[in-house]
């Protein structure tokens, strides 16, 4: 497996986040929904530049809708997650669990 | 109410038109959340916020798309070209003159010139990169193809470009600088 096949963290919390909202994944939905759950200060820079990189890897799919009023007459750029995309996230989940089993936690010694 | 002009406005200069407007988009419509929820000058502040603390990550993504790269090329073009044709233009005038004729030049003059013949031979190559590999694993045929328009061109500049002064230098330069560039070009897209 090369590098570009497997996901960054942060990678995978956003094409997480697109599967989540399903079909209302746009950059300001996904932005909020990784701020509310992990609590992460986001920018949408961030988001969009790492939604352009997934969708250049292949794991999204995205597609502009028409201008609407609420939007200050802006476009809105919608995405989807691909059948690579559930097959990396699903291979992410068994990599994690894998990793993880066995390991109780909290751990201990950490930072207080 | 509208969201600050200024972060409005650095946000097209760093995202650039068609990437901006959805961006944009995006960012007016949680304004206009957070104006409801706690105020005008909360949402005026986290829309600057989001706008400065956004420019790389927004600059980033426009070298992705291309559009930044055409940018950079073209006005390098635009500043290396026209030197190119002055030094031309003066060779000329002054092959004219009797006793000017076969001047040798200044090393700082062939140096610069230099710089300038570089300068081209880098944006030629890039560009002829970028044009023919638009997919972000250009194939084999991609790849010859640009190269190979990348060196005609490269030795056509370079044929035009010297005179008496250097030819053998700025025909090696071209030839060499120009494929070079190109396939920088090819591996940097490919990293992305």
């Amino acid at each position: 497996m090369s590098k570009g096949d497997t996901l960054g963290e942060f990678e995978h919390l956003t094409l997480l986040a697109v599967f989540r909202l399903g079909d209302d994944a746009y950059g300001m939905r996904v932005r909020r929904e990784i701020a509310e759950r992990t609590k992460r200060d986001v920018t949408i820079g961030a988001v969009y530049t790492t939604l352009d990189r997934l969708a250049a890897k292949g794991l999204l799919t995205s597609a502009l809708s028409d201008p609407t009023p609420e939007r200050g007459g802006r476009a809105k750029r919608s995405f989807r997650v691909t059948g690579l995309g559930i097959a990396s996230l699903n291979r992410a989940r068994q990599e994690l669990g894998s990793m993880l089993e066995g390991i109780a936690f909290p751990l201990s010694g950490g930072a207080r | 109410m509208k969201p600050p002009l200024l972060a409005q406005a650095l946000l097209f200069a760093a995202a650039g038109p068609s990437e901006a407007e959805y961006i944009a988009g995006d960012l007016e419509e949680e304004f206009a959340i957070i104006r409801e929820a706690g105020g005008r000058a909360a949402a005026r502040r986290w829309y600057s916020w989001q706008v400065a603390r956004s420019v790389c990550a927004l600059l980033q993504l426009r070298i992705r798309s291309g559009e930044l790269t055409q940018a950079v090329l073209i006005a390098s073009l635009c500043v290396a070209a026209p030197l190119l044709l002055l030094d031309r233009l003066w060779r000329f005038v002054y092959s004219q003159i009797p006793l000017k004729d076969g001047l040798h030049r200044a090393p700082e003059y062939l140096i610069f010139n230099a710089l300038c013949v570089c300068t081209c031979a880098a944006a030629l190559g890039a560009w002829a990169a970028s044009t023919w590999a638009s997919s972000r694993s250009p194939g084999s045929k991609s790849r010859a193809l640009a190269l190979a328009f990348a060196a005609v061109i490269a030795v056509l500049i370079a044929l035009w470009a010297s005179a008496a002064s250097a030819p053998a230098g700025y025909i090696v330069t071209l030839s060499l600088a120009v494929p070079a560039s190109a396939l920088l070009t090819f591996a940097w897209r490919r990293s992305r």
